[in-house]
């Protein structure tokens, strides 16, 4: 009985670890082929490991190519994005929760729906809309639309309706003001729903691809998915160079990620998220 | 809470910010998809039901809608039995830092811009001559497969990238359902001396009912917008579509031949489709909320 038991479980971790070499291999290679010379990427058989080591890829890439300007640009939008949804999710959330004024029901229902609409089936809309605002091919066509967040303000409303109303009472008994109770109440007990905000939000505004794809054109503009793309496409031989771009934009997420992953797993789990 | 000031300015600016950046563009988009829509042109000019009747007769849509599905519902399948599998192996240990150091490998790939990682497979893992993937079938004494540049293995290529980068979501979201379930019921089972097998079938599945649901639809939503592996991934598709998806034929519709009417009449397909999953998943949230 027991040897049966220590089987599987011997057979659960041989599956596992099998796993788990697949999917870091990706990672492993991207690093490997990054400090190897372009001559050795394409010479076969291949090594493992570069035979020589070279960083002259990662040089190509930050002297060829305005990388610092990518990623400058893909910071801006980031920050500045996720730091206004944080705020219009949480107090747009804390008005939809706590005050009764007529179409507060109508109001939430339309947000609710346009959480359901497909960015891809907006790409069109967006981009006509986006040109006739004359924003088109600047940041700011990247940075105001996205102010508003369905899923954020949805996600804020469900959190503060499971607030007690004692924490409201003693507020109101004293005449706070409306933003008072904001800061000082509502924000501070949000905190796990605003941490898995900020952390999905980031993700997925630097990630993004497909809108800065319809809305970009000039390099120096770009950000750094788009500008990746870009740089793969005009170094199509140059592997070494382009493995280390990939290198460079892949590193830091991942390492933010290894450093805070219990927060991230928590914030996926509790926000139930993709 | 009853202050008018306070309510009207921040629903104010809210109504007026959703009416020019969502509502409009939705009203757009349904709109030119009523008329022969090219952005260039000055006179564009309505066309009725023209361009849906169009998309049953186009070849290139049909092989895109097919595409779509094949790819979806083969992605998600597979994407739930390993995430599954994946999830309960790692639930059952019992130390808490091997099952995060389990987990953060198989999520580690969700971090990472999809365009770079799919750089990465289309350079250095998935060449014929130089790609790790041959490497690894070669020492295994198998032969090389030309995964980008057969039409047949095209789409087989694409499922297995999609799977790697985004069978981690589903491995955490499985987890925490399964760390939801009382250990006492696998104790009472290790003492029956119960098959693993038996033990996932009858016991992590039934219980994880709403997490499974959930993880589901999420995952079929998810699958039928992805865009950013098929553009680059697929360096030449040639005459065949067969990495054509709904995703890629709108963007190719609108942007490169710039016939938007007829990519928005697209675009509404693809929303009807999302649309009804997600009602789905509203109708079945409601019903089964616990368990």
């Amino acid at each position: 009985m027991k040897k049966d038991i220590k089987i599987s479980k011997m057979i659960r971790i041989v599956c596992l670890v099998v796993f788990s070499l697949l999917f870091l291999a990706p990672y492993f290679w991207m690093l490997s082929n990054s400090f190897k010379s372009t001559s050795e990427i394409l010479l076969e058989p291949q090594h493992l490991l570069p035979t020589k080591f070279t960083l002259a890829g990662y040089i190509k890439v930050l002297t060829k190519s305005p990388f610092f300007r990518w990623l400058l640009n893909s910071l801006f939008i980031t920050i500045i994005d996720t730091v206004v949804i944080l705020f219009t999710s949480s107090i747009i959330g804390f008005v939809l929760s706590k005050y009764r004024f007529k179409l507060r029901k109508t109001m939430f229902y339309i947000i609710l729906l346009t959480m359901m609409v497909p960015a891809t089936a907006m790409m069109i809309p967006n981009f006509l809309l986006i040109s006739t605002l004359g924003w088109y091919d600047k940041l700011i066509a990247l940075i105001v639309p996205t102010f508003f967040n369905a899923f954020g303000i949805f996600l804020c409303k469900q959190y503060i309706d499971d607030l007690p109303k004692e924490l409201f009472e003693s507020a109101m008994l004293d005449n706070a003001s409306d933003l008072k109770i904001y800061f000082k109440i509502v924000l501070p007990s949000i905190k796990p729903a605003i941490g898995s905000l900020a952390i999905f939000t980031f993700l997925a505004l630097w990630n993004d691809y497909l809108t800065p794809l319809i809305m970009l054109n000039s390099a120096k503009n770009m950000t750094l998915p788009l500008a990746l793309s870009f740089f793969s496409a005009q170094h199509m031989s140059d592997l070494s160079a382009t493995m280390a771009a990939a290198s460079l934009i892949m590193i830091p997420a991942s390492a933010i990620f290894i450093l805070f992953q219990n927060q991230f797993i928590k914030g996926i789990t509790m926000s139930g998220m993709k | 809470m009853k202050n008018k000031k306070f309510i009207y300015s921040v629903i104010i600016p809210t109504v007026v910010f959703m009416f020019i950046f969502i509502v409009i563009p939705i009203g757009i988009g349904l709109a030119i998809s009523f008329f022969n829509y090219n952005p260039l042109r000055d006179n564009n000019a309505f066309v009725g039901f023209e361009n849906f009747v169009k998309l049953l007769k186009d070849k290139e849509f049909l092989v895109a809608m097919k595409n779509t599905f094949v790819f979806v519902f083969g992605t998600v399948f597979l994407n739930i039995c390993l995430s599954l599998a994946l999830a309960y192996f790692i639930s059952r240990f019992k130390s808490n830092k091997v099952r995060s150091l389990f987990r953060m490998i198989f999520f580690l790939p969700c971090i990472a811009p999809v365009v770079a990682t799919s750089v990465v497979f289309s350079r250095s893992i998935f060449p014929t001559d130089t790609g790790l993937l041959n490497m690894g079938l070669n020492a295994l004494g198998l032969g090389s497969v030309n995964w980008l540049g057969d039409p047949n293995v095209l789409m087989i290529s694409v499922i297995v990238y999609t799977l790697w980068v985004d069978v981690g979501y589903n491995i955490i979201l499985f987890s925490a359902g399964m760390d939801g379930i009382p250990n006492h019921i696998y104790e009472a089972s290790d003492l029956d001396n119960t098959s693993e097998f038996r033990k996932f079938f009858k016991i992590t599945l039934p219980l994880l009912g709403r997490t499974f649901q959930f993880v589901l639809v999420q995952t079929l939503i998810s699958h039928f917008q992805m865009f950013a592996q098929f553009s680059v991934l697929i360096l030449k598709d040639g005459s065949k579509n067969s990495g054509l998806v709904l995703s890629r034929y709108i963007y190719k519709t609108a942007f490169e031949h710039k016939d938007m009417g007829y990519a928005s009449a697209v675009s509404l397909v693809l929303f009807i489709i999302i649309m009804i999953l997600s009602f789905i998943e509203q109708k079945k949230t409601q019903v089964d909320w616990e368990y």
